[in-house]
């Protein structure tokens, strides 16, 4: 294994590795702003420290406004992820509803979330902390429940052996499995959190980052653009390093061998699923109009089901509403897709060049960190520039905004390869290409297929933001003009189909997962 | 500011209670009976609402028995349904946006008209310049893709073929102007071309109000119900509003310092705030408010306001403008 040697030399060279990177990205960030210069997108390093100093009392404010904000919303979305874990957990009958609900719930786009939260909560911190955990909740309880999951049956057999309940099984096996999947998901919210809070200000908050940001886009302030854009990088940064120290001080055992015996796959009946699906759908349509019906919100802007059905099915202009509808759909799906393909792959791709080149971590890590991080609101000019305005652009952005989670979980993933596994293979000296493929991508596939579920949504959620803001086109600029010409009907009609267009895309995601995992990790699939 | 005056109820109680234990003479004036009441703006805190924050710095609405709210708009902030809920008595909308929630159903009546000129204007670099509709055949416009029935009520206007201009969909910055991507810009007259300008980029701007483009802007909305049963209330709210906009055309330059001082958190810089705050001037102050006073209107700018929304597509009625509040505070 490592020697001592090793284990002591090696922060010190991350540290010098950082360094290094650092130096080269402001090096890099410096000769772009150099050469963009007069085309008000990018502002040098000296030019942002500069605005920094001099508006020091003005960031402090809205940093602290939106991080106390966007902190609540990760507590609240985060111990809800882990109360909804374990509800699963301990009732599988409820599981699936659990989770499907959760998922419906979290595609619903933030666009159009936010002016309702506004209307239910009033003045105040109510939307942005709110929308902060909605846009955690999910990334923490798909891997979450990877991990609950991810205990050797032999250790489960013992706590039955020894005449204990589900419940010992939870607290003394699968909580401790599921420590380092639970530190991932806590490191792909902390980036999202900050985002929420941010999109939430745009509802009429009174201060914070969000609305310095509109504000300097507005006023071509372009130093004071990527001063934001830098400081809400480098808190996400700092906040992503906690939480992996943390995660280091906490978890000191190697992964464990997963054995456990394969499950038949496909077991369940055409009926039975079309009678799942079914009841999910009858589920989230009672919600929706319990909802609205206990917060007794105004009929102008609050549709239910049934008026959605009315004006996509009965109205007279229901066939425009419905081609309407339809065009926006296929713009939008146009670039989710290959946008969500690309950043997951490449994701998945950096996690490995990672693992192989471990000294290249120092560098690449705060990048991915950044990129995820700087709100793709400040991002977007850049990449429009850089990319056009076209179908590059908007799939990029995309991909920016998958590849994080995606990066993350993988790298995890290959991280999860069985200490006892990688001995075997120490004692034959195989390289590390061997081990790569034979061990850790195995190892590495459920945290891949968690990623690629929890990323649909990411997706959806960046191409909304991106039409909204950059581009006009789409599903995500259609609610943007619904809601601000007052066609709540068509705002609500566009909430829905987008949430069952991901819950549909997602299953088709969950269907190759089982086929896959069935092989590969068959603890995973129950 | 805000803080002061937007307590909960527990901390109204709390502050009751403790008036109370006070002898007659020392209560806070805050005591007597203030109707809380909240006004939605369109948009984040600027000078464009300096009028109210004239009006609430001066304690005109405390005066008269009103402790208002102003509530802070955003890009993700829809003016109509707080209007509807009732969490907000009036908002500040748009004739057009008004008449889209009133085809959607919601009972609204125009009020007031803080904006009689409307800002929509094609900003250009003098060296590619848009004098006039006519000017646009041939060029790149960068604009939001909803602006679109905008650009065409402009064209039919004016007998310029919309075809013949290259929409490109922008949206919140200039940006894509300066660096030369777009040829000319649809927005406001006093929000991107002020940033230019300040930014040190010259350009100028063609108002669209003055080739024929008659959509009152700036409106105050109230529901039907309020305008029954709270009279008293909007009355004293646009009293205010009418004086702390007259007090803000004589001195745009103190507007701006106010707007400064009461929103320090709200990244606005005074050179901005000065020029935007003097380029709004001719587009809320006309002989027509000399005459009758701010936010007046009559049948003949309603008539032409009713002629540009048929152009964007909306059908209205002259009773969608209830000037009955306005009459009321101007003591017509």
């Amino acid at each position: 294994m490592t020697t001592a040697v090793g284990t002591i030399a090696q922060p010190l060279r991350s540290g010098l590795g950082s360094a290094f990177g650092v130096i080269l990205i402001l090096l890099a960030w410096d000769l772009a702003a150099r050469a963009t210069a007069g085309s008000f997108v990018l502002a040098a390093p000296a030019e942002v420290l500069n605005w920094l100093v001099a508006n020091r009392g003005l960031m402090g404010r809205a940093l602290a406004e939106t991080l106390a904000n966007a902190a609540a919303g990760f507590v609240i979305g985060n111990l809800a992820a882990i109360l909804l874990a374990v509800v699963a957990l301990a009732w599988p009958r409820a599981e699936r509803a659990v989770m499907n609900l959760a998922l419906l719930i979290f595609c619903l786009p933030l666009v159009a979330t936010g002016p309702i939260l506004r209307v239910l909560l009033g003045p105040g911190d109510g939307p942005q902390i709110w929308l902060a955990a909605l846009a955690v909740y999910y990334t923490t309880l798909v891997p979450l429940m990877v991990g609950l999951r991810a205990a050797p049956a032999s250790w489960l057999d013992l706590v039955r052996i020894y005449g204990r309940g589900r419940w010992t099984e939870i607290v003394r096996v699968r909580a401790r499995a599921a420590l380092p999947y639970l530190f991932a998901g806590l490191q792909i919210a902390a980036p999202a959190a900050f985002l929420g809070a941010m999109v939430g200000e745009f509802t009429g908050a009174e201060r914070g980052m969000g609305v310095l940001t509109v504000r300097f886009i507005r006023a071509m302030d372009v130093p004071a653009i990527w001063a934001l854009a830098c400081v809400a990088a480098l808190v996400s940064i700092l906040v992503f390093a906690a939480i992996g120290w943390l995660a280091r001080f906490v978890l000191d055992e190697k992964p464990p061998v997963i054995i456990a015996p394969a499950q038949a796959v496909g077991a369940l009946g055409v009926t039975a699923r079309m009678l799942r699906t079914l009841t999910l759908a009858v589920l989230a349509l009672a919600l929706w109009w319990a909802v609205i019906q206990i917060a007794q919100l105004n009929p102008f802007f609050a549709k239910g089901p049934d008026d959605v059905a009315r004006a996509l099915l009965s109205a007279p202009d229901a066939a425009e509403t419905r081609a309407r509808l339809g065009t926006a759909l296929v713009e939008t799906a146009v670039y989710v897709v290959p946008g969500w393909a690309a950043g997951l792959g490449l994701g998945a791709a950096i996690a490995i060049v990672l693992i192989l080149f471990p000294p290249i971590a120092a560098v690449a890590m705060p990048v991915a960190v950044a990129l995820r991080a700087i709100p793709i609101v400040t991002t977007a000019p850049l990449i429009v520039l850089v990319l056009g305005r076209g179908a590059v652009g908007t799939i990029s952005l995309v991909a920016v905004m998958v590849f994080f989670p995606s990066l993350v979980a993988c790298l995890h993933g290959l991280r999860q390869a069985p200490g006892q596994i990688m001995d075997v293979f120490d004692s034959y000296a195989a390289g590390p290409v061997s081990r790569l493929i034979h061990v850790r991508i195995p190892a590495m596939l459920p945290a891949f297929f968690a990623s690629a579920r929890m990323s649909v949504p990411a997706a959806i959620l960046a191409v909304t933001v991106v039409e909204w803001l950059a581009t006009g086109r789409g599903i995500g600029s259609l609610m943007a003009l619904s809601a601000s010409l007052s066609e709540y009907d068509m705002l609500w009609s566009a909430i829905m189909a987008t949430a069952v267009l991901a819950v549909l895309f997602h299953a088709g995601v969950s269907a190759l997962e089982r086929v896959v995992l069935a092989r590969t990790a068959p603890e995973q699939v129950g | 500011m805000r803080r002061l005056s937007h307590l909960t109820r527990r901390q109204m109680l709390a502050v009751g209670a403790a008036a109370s234990t006070l002898p007659l003479a020392m209560r806070p004036r805050m005591a007597a009976a203030q109707t809380p009441v909240s006004l939605q703006l369109s948009w984040l805190h600027s000078v464009q609402f300096a009028g109210s924050y004239i009006a609430q710095d001066r304690g005109l609405w405390r005066d008269a028995g009103l402790d208002v709210s102003l509530l802070q708009g955003g890009p993700n902030a829809p003016v109509e349904p707080p209007v509807v809920a009732g969490t907000a008595l009036v908002g500040i909308s748009a004739a057009d946006y008004t008449t889209a929630a009133v085809a959607e159903g919601a009972p609204f009546k125009i009020i007031g008209v803080a904006m009689q000129k409307n800002p929509f204007a094609i900003a250009s670099l003098p060296a590619n310049p848009v004098n006039a509709p006519a000017d646009l055949a041939g060029k790149r416009i960068g604009m939001a893709l909803a602006n679109t029935p905008v650009l065409q009520a402009l064209c039919s206007l004016n007998d310029v073929d919309i075809d013949a201009i290259k929409v490109i969909p922008t949206q919140y910055s200039a940006q894509p102007l300066v660096a030369g991507e777009v040829d000319c810009l649809l927005c406001w007259e006093t929000d991107l071309p002020v940033a230019m300008t300040i930014q040190g980029v010259e350009n100028q701007t063609m108002l669209m109000a003055d080739h024929g483009y008659a959509v009152h802007s700036q409106t105050y909305i109230a529901t039907e119900d309020s305008l029954a049963n709270r009279r008293a209330e909007l009355v004293a709210l646009m009293a205010g509003e009418v004086a702390g906009w007259q007090a803000y055309r004589d001195d745009t330059d103190a507007a701006a310092e106010l707007t400064m001082a009461m929103f320090p958190d709200a990244g606005l810089d005074l050179p901005t705030q000065k020029l935007q705050a003097e380029r709004q001037v001719p587009l809320m102050f006309s002989d027509l408010t000399d005459a009758n006073g701010f936010g007046w209107w009559t049948d003949e700018t309603v008539a032409a306001n009713i002629e540009t929304l048929a152009l964007l597509g909306r059908e209205v009625t002259p009773d969608l403008w209830d000037r009955s509040i306005l009459e009321e505070v101007h003591g017509a």
